[in-house]
C-alpha cells in the first residue's frame, strides 16, 4: 500500500467544488508579476492563474511563486499559454502588451496592444464568460474600450485601472508635503489615465476640511505653494521612474491588488476608475474616463455623481475628445 | 500669509519625532532584494524601510515606484540612498548584493570578489546600525572550474563546486565583528519551503501541513532529514521504513532531488529566482521583528554541534526572536546525515581558510 494511502483516508464522496474566488492575470512581465504578488501577499484568491504567451518564461514565473506557497493563502497556482487554464475565474486583470519605452506616451502604444487584445479578449471569454475584466495594459483607458467592445460584456463588467494609480500617487504626493499618511489625505484625480488627467481640486481635503477654502489659489498660477506642481508631479511620475529604472511595477501592482480586493470582498468601495462616461460631463462619445465608481463583487455598480467646475468639465470634455480622436481611427 | 499646512494642522506642543522602532534594510535592489521588499512591506513588518545599492538611477527608480505605492501600505517611511547613513537604527539589515561569476573566472577569484564587496558593505551597515540583525540572502551560485560558464549550465557537471550564502555567512559574521547570534544567513530556509510544497503536493495536501526540514549546507549537498518528516505527527518514516533511500519503490528522494534541481530550473526558465527567496526572507522577518520565536532552518555558526570543530556556517532549526538566533534545536540524526553535515563543514573550512582580509 502507498504511503499516502497508509496515511490519508479520503472521506468525500462528492466531486470537489472548484475554486470560488479564481483570479487570472494576463501577462507576466513586471506589471503581472507585481499584481500576482500583490493579490497573493493580501490573500485575495483561493487560485491564481497565469496566461503569456512566452512559455518559458511563464513557466519559470509560476514555478517561483509556487516555491513560495509554504508562506501563502493561496493553494492552487497555475499557468498556461493556453487560456482553458483561465476557466471559472471571477476576475481577470489584463496587463499584457507593449508597454512605453524611455519618453514614449501611452496613446502611442495603442494598435500595437490592440491587435494583441484581439487575440486575447476572445480567449477569456470563451472560459469565463461571467467575469469581470479588469485592464491595465496602456493606454488603458482606449483599451478598456477595446476590450468592452470585443468582449460583449455589459459595461459594468469591463473596468479600466485607470486613474486609480494617479490619485495614489497624488495621495502619496499631498501626505509629504502635510507630513501625513495618504490614506488620509483625500483628492481625485479623473479622467485620463496619463498626461490630461484632471485634479478635482475642489475635492482635496483632510477630515472634511477642503484645502481649496483654506488657499483659494490651490491649483491655479498664483498658488503661492505651487499645488499645480504636484499634479504635474502625478503626470511625470512614471515617466521618472521609467527613466529610473526601466519600467514600473510595483505601485500599479498594488494598486490593482486594491482594485481586486473590492471587487472579491464585495466592499462597495469608491475607485477612481476607468469607465463609460458617454452622456456625462458633457461626453457625446463612447469613451473610457477615470471618475469615483463603486466597486463591488458584480462589479462597477454605481458612478459618483462629482460636482465639477466648469474647468474641469472642459477638461475632461478635452481627454474625451482626444481619446475618441484615436479610437475612431481603430479597426476592431 | 501661512501656508494650508499651517492653517490646517495645529502640531502640539512637546512632541518629538521618534526614532524607527521597526526599521528594516535590503542592501541590493536587484530582483532578490525588491522581492524581499515588497514581501516585507505587504506583509506590515516595519515601520521604515531603508534601501541602498551601487547603482543610483536603478535605486532611485525603484524607491519612487514603491513611494508610489505608499497608499496601500502601512509603512510610512520609504528611503533610500548609496550612502549607508540611510541605513542608520534598522533592527535588521537584509543583504542581498553580490557578483556572480565572469566568464572563465577561477572559484577563488569568484570568492575573493564577493569578499571584497562584502568588505566595502558590512563596516558600512555595522557603523550605522550596531545593534541590527543580519540576514545574509546573497548566492552567488555555482562556478564552473573549466570553461567559466555560469551557473545555468552547471546542473550535473562533476567539476562544479558550489558557492553558497554560507560562506558569506562566515565572511559577514567575521567582518561585521558581531556575536554569531545576530549573523543568519538565508540557508536552506528556502529549501525546505520548496521541500514542503513538493511533498504536499504529492499527498493533496497544504505545504504548511507537511513538516519536514531539509539542513545542513545550502544547495546540491543539502539534507533531507527523512526521520522527522511527518503530517500531523504521523511519522512518513514510520509508514515507509525505505523513504528517501534509493531502494524505496515509490521514490520519495526524487523530491528532494527536484528541490536541489528547482533553483536552476527557474533560472533557465526565467533567468532568476527572486519571488520565493522574498517571501522566505518575509518569513525570517516576521520571527525576528515581532520576537516570535519560532524554528526556522537556517544557516548559523555551527562549531561544536554534531562533531563540527570549524568555524563554518550550516543550516540547523534555529529559534528566532528579536535577539536573532536565541536557540538551535538538537535535532536527532542518523549517522549517515551527521556524516554529511562534516563532509559540507569540511569543504567550507577548506573555501573558507584561503580567504583574504577577512
Amino acid at each position: 500500500m502507498a504511503t499516502k494511502d497508509k496515511l490519508i483516508s479520503h472521506v468525500l464522496k462528492e466531486q470537489p467544488v472548484g475554486s470560488r474566488n479564481k483570479v487570472t492575470v494576463v501577462g507576466v512581465g513586471m506589471v503581472g508579476m507585481a499584481t500576482a504578488m500583490s493579490v497573493l501577499l493580501k490573500d485575495l484568491c483561493d487560485e491564481l492563474a497565469l496566461v503569456d504567451v512566452m512559455e518559458d518564461k511563464l513557466k519559470g514565473e509560476a514555478m517561483d511563486l509556487q516555491h513560495g506557497s509554504f508562506f501563502l493563502k493561496t493553494h492552487k497556482i497555475v499557468a498556461d499559454k493556453d487560456y482553458s487554464v483561465t476557466a471559472n475565474s471571477r476576475v481577470v486583470v489584463v496587463t499584457a502588451g507593449a508597454r512605453q519605452q524611455e519618453g514614449e506616451s501611452r496613446l502611442n502604444l495603442v494598435q500595437r496592444n490592440v491587435n494583441i487584445f484581439k487575440f486575447i479578449i476572445p480567449n477569456i471569454v470563451k472560459y469565463s464568460p461571467n467575469c469581470i475584466l479588469m485592464i491595465v495594459s496602456n493606454p488603458v483607458d482606449i483599451l478598456t474600450y477595446v476590450a468592452w467592445k470585443l468582449s460583449g460584456f455589459p459595461r459594468h463588467r469591463v473596468i479600466g485601472s485607470g486613474t486609480n494609480l494617479d490619485t495614489a500617487r497624488f495621495r502619496h504626493l499631498m501626505g509629504e508635503k502635510l507630513h501625513l499618511h495618504p490614506s488620509s489625505c483625500h483628492g481625485w484625480i479623473i479622467g485620463e489615465h496619463g498626461d490630461s488627467s484632471v485634479p478635482v481640486w475642489s475635492g482635496v481635503n483632510v477630515a472634511g476640511v477642503s484645502l481649496q477654502t483654506l488657499n483659494p489659489n490651490m491649483g491655479a498660477e498664483g498658488d503661492g505653494e505651487d499645488w499645480k506642481a504636484v499634479h504635474k508631479q502625478v503626470v511625470d511620475g512614471a515617466y521618472e521612474v521609467i527613466r529610473l529604472k526601466g519600467y514600473t511595477s510595483w505601485a500599479i501592482g498594488m494598486s490593482v491588488a486594491d482594485l481586486v480586493a473590492s471587487i472579491v470582498k464585495n466592499m462597495h468601495k469608491v475607485h477612481p476608475v476607468s469607465t463609460l462616461v458617454q452622456g456625462m460631463y458633457g461626453v457625446k462619445d463612447e469613451v473610457f474616463l477615470s471618475i469615483p465608481c463603486v466597486l463591488g463583487n458584480t462589479g462597477l455598480t454605481d458612478v459618483i455623481n462629482m460636482t465639477l467646475k466648469p474647468e474641469e468639465e472642459k477638461q475632461l470634455m478635452k481627454s474625451a475628445e482626444t481619446l475618441w480622436g484615436v479610437q475612431k481611427e481603430l479597426t476592431l | 500669509m501661512s501656508s494650508v499646512l499651517q492653517k490646517l494642522i495645529s502640531p502640539l506642543p512637546g512632541t518629538s519625532t521618534e526614532p524607527p522602532r521597526n526599521k528594516v534594510t535590503v542592501v541590493g535592489v536587484g530582483q532578490v532584494g525588491m522581492a524581499c521588499a515588497i514581501s516585507i512591506l505587504l506583509r506590515d513588518l516595519c515601520d521604515e524601510l531603508a534601501l541602498v545599492d551601487v547603482m543610483e538611477d536603478r535605486l532611485k527608480g525603484e524607491v519612487m515606484d514603491l513611494q508610489h505605492g505608499s497608499l496601500f501600505l502601512k509603512t510610512s517611511k520609504i528611503v533610500a540612498d548609496k550612502d549607508y547613513a540611510v541605513t542608520a537604527n534598522s533592527r535588521l539589515v537584509v543583504v542581498t548584493a553580490g557578483v556572480r561569476q565572469q566568464e572563465g573566472e577561477s572559484r577563488l577569484n569568484l570568492v575573493q570578489r564577493n569578499v571584497n564587496v562584502f568588505k566595502s558593505i558590512i563596516p558600512q551597515i555595522i557603523k550605522y546600525s550596531p545593534q541590527c540583525t543580519l540576514i545574509v540572502v546573497s548566492n552567488p551560485g555555482k562556478y564552473h572550474i573549466w570553461s567559466g560558464r555560469g551557473k545555468a549550465s552547471c546542473v550535473t557537471c562533476w567539476c562544479c563546486k558550489p558557492f553558497t550564502v554560507d560562506i558569506l555567512t562566515y565572511v559577514t559574521w567575521k567582518l561585521s565583528g558581531l556575536p554569531k547570534h545576530r549573523v543568519i544567513g538565508s540557508g536552506t530556509n528556502l529549501d525546505s519551503a520548496r521541500f514542503r510544497f513538493m511533498m504536499a503536493e504529492r499527498l493533496g495536501i497544504h505545504a504548511s501541513s507537511f513538516n519536514g526540514w531539509v539542513l545542513g549546507e545550502h544547495g546540491d549537498t543539502s539534507v533531507p532529514v527523512w526521520s522527522g518528516a511527518n503530517v500531523a505527527g504521523v511519522n512518513l518514516q514510520k509508514l515507509n521504513a525505505e523513504i528517501g533511500t534509493d531502494a524505496d519503490k515509490e521514490q520519495w528522494n526524487a523530491t528532494h532531488k527536484a528541490v536541489v534541481d528547482s533553483a536552476y530550473e527557474v533560472i533557465k526558465l526565467k533567468g532568476y529566482t527572486n519571488w520565493a527567496i522574498g517571501l522566505s526572507v518575509a518569513d525570517l522577518t516576521e520571527s525576528i521583528v515581532k520576537n516570535m520565536s519560532r524554528v526556522h532552518p537556517v544557516s548559523t555558526m555551527v562549531k561544536g554541534m554534531h562533531g563540527i570543530g570549524e568555524e563554518v556556517f550550516l543550516s540547523l532549526p534555529c529559534v528566532l526572536n528579536n535577539g536573532g538566533v536565541s536557540s538551535v534545536i538538537n535535532v536527532t540524526l542518523t549517522e549517515a546525515e551527521v556524516a554529511q553535515l562534516k563532509k559540507s563543514a569540511d569543504t567550507l573550512w577548506g573555501i573558507q581558510k584561503g580567504l583574504k582580509d577577512v
